[in-house]
């Protein structure tokens, strides 16, 4: 038995006159793992801020956890601010540009959550943080600001610090493509380390043998619809679309 | 001589006492306006409208006349619509008001300045927005203001002379009294002069070391806890 943990039906988004997403369904079981990959401006992180309710949809339906959640029409969601809230904490998001809190020491922006919003006693969520500190492998860097950190450190926090909320649900948007070359690496290991955990996970990016690799089912979207998905070796091996075959041939023109 | 020591002597003590209800002033009107300043912001980022339109003319007419006209207005009109104050009562209101709505538009460039991805890894986390705002944006918008804020309350320092027209005994109505009496405007008014010289400008002096200081980033405060440890 298959359980969802994302259903989405029937997104639509613009931003003015730019429709961003179009008529947009799918659902994310648990335990699976989604790439999503699709040229630049296709909606990718649009989806993803849309699933966290960062930004609002003007039609159509978010579930989180069998909780649903639609627009009202008029700018706004139909469950109180305070709901909303509350849902967000069972959906990890990883930012391209990592967004730690530069005020906060490397393990203080990890327990920020727990103390803020889950309340958790001292004690448990310290040993919590820690814990996920070691597990990213910045357990030395525990005292240190995000600005002392590289940047493949500060998104290794930031994964750390979705972690905390015990999240049913991770989001990736783009989380490497900020960061030098050599430094993706350590980054998608631990993003590898979740995928072994059976973490549920969403992840937009560029790296195709990640994904390959990892997923489960891969989202070929373009002009915010799904245009191909389909387990990665037959995506990426045997697309049917003539868009995703021009994609992925320039995708990996360029990487090759 | 122009400048006369015995006098500048004898004035020593009743301008020090001046010198001190400055201070004062600026010590009670400078905390009020800085903590008043942040509701005023959040008000005037409010997302109902009447508060916003009411935060935002009281700000609007501070800001468009003089204090000098807001402390006699204060003062020496609310009289007459039964509003009568003391006068430190009116020093003490017509400078926190003027004050607070300057602070109130720092505060607000200040939260404003900070990030939208800040705002979103907040709300990411579940964070309501008045804890985001509390935890992660406020934060970070008043270590960048520090420096501003400071300048704002040397300004605050030097403005209370003019609560000397609701006779408030301060350095500068002390000074006058003086001058009035000996007549020797040179020594009494040097005096004055210096004696906020001698205050505001390790005051000034301290903002800029705050400005230094802040550009140095988060780290440092961490570094010099360091030390510390270690030394110890
Ligand atoms: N806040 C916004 N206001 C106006 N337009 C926006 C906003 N956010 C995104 N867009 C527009 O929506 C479209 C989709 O953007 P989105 O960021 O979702 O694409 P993406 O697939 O993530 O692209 P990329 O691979 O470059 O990150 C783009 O045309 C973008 O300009
Ligand atoms: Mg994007």
């Amino acid at each position: 038995m298959s359980t969802p943990i994302i259903e989405i039906k029937n997104l639509t988004k613009s931003f003015g006159s730019n429709l961003v997403l179009e008529d947009f369904s799918t659902t994310i079981q648990k335990g699976e793992v989604v790439g999503i990959i699709g040229p630049s401006g296709s909606g990718k992180s649009t989806l993803l801020r849309c699933i966290n309710f960062l930004e609002i949809a003007d039609s159509g339906s978010i579930s989180i956890a069998g909780e649903e959640v639609k627009v009202d029409g008029k700018g706004g969601h139909s469950v109180p601010a305070l709901k909303i809230a509350q849902l967000r904490t069972k959906v990890g998001m990883v930012f391209q540009q990592f967004n730690l809190f530069p005020h906060l020491t490397a393990i203080e922006n990890i327990i920020a959550g727990p103390k803020y919003v889950l309340k958790e006693d001292q004690k448990e969520r310290e040993q919590k943080a820690r814990n996920l500190l070691e597990m990213v492998g910045l357990s030395e860097k525990m005292d240190h600001f995000p600005e002392e950190l590289s940047g493949g450190q500060q998104q290794r926090v930031a994964i750390a610090r979705a972690l905390a909320m015990n999240p049913e649900v991770m989001l990736f948007d783009e989380a490497t493509s900020a960061l030098d070359p050599e430094i993706v690496g350590e980054v998608l290991g631990v993003m590898r380390k979740l995928v072994d955990d059976g973490m549920t996970m969403l992840v937009v990016t560029h790296e195709m043998g990640f994904v390959r690799q990892v997923a489960d089912r891969v989202i070929f979207m373009d002009e915010g619809k799904i245009v191909e998905e389909g387990p990665p070796s037959q995506l990426f091996d045997n697309p049917k679309h003539p868009r995703t075959k021009d994609f992925l041939s320039a995708i990996l023109s360029h990487t090759e | 001589m122009l400048f006369n020591i015995d006098n500048a002597y004898s004035a020593l003590g009743v301008l020090s006492l001046g010198l001190l209800m400055t201070i004062f002033l600026t010590i009670i009107c400078g905390a009020t306006s800085l903590v008043a300043g942040v509701f005023v912001a959040l008000a005037k980022m409010s997302k109902r409208r009447w508060l916003r339109a009411i935060t935002g003319s009281y700000v609007t007419i501070v800001r468009s006349t003089p204090l000098l006209v807001q402390l006699i207005f204060i003062y020496y009109a609310l009289p007459f619509v039964g509003i009568r104050l003391n006068p430190l009562s009116a020093a003490y209101i017509g400078l926190s008001l003027n004050v607070t709505a300057y602070l109130s538009e720092v505060y607000r460039g200040g939260i404003e300045a900070v990030s939208k991805g800040q705002h979103d890894a907040a709300a990411a986390l579940g964070m309501k927005s008045s804890v985001a705002m509390r935890r992660v944006i406020f934060p970070q918008a008043l270590r960048t203001l520090i420096p501003t804020l400071g300048n704002y309350i040397v300004s605050l320092f030097k403005d209370t002379s003019l609560a000397s027209v609701v006779t408030i005994q301060e350095l500068m109505f002390k000074g006058q009294i003086i001058a009035a009496q000996n007549y020797d405007y040179m020594t009494i008014y040097a005096m004055v002069f210096l004696l906020y010289l001698a205050v505001g400008y390790p005051s000034i002096r301290f903002v800029t070391y705050l400005e230094k200081r802040m550009k140095n980033g988060y780290a440092v405060k961490k570094a010099s806890k360091r030390k510390v440890g270690v030394a110890l």
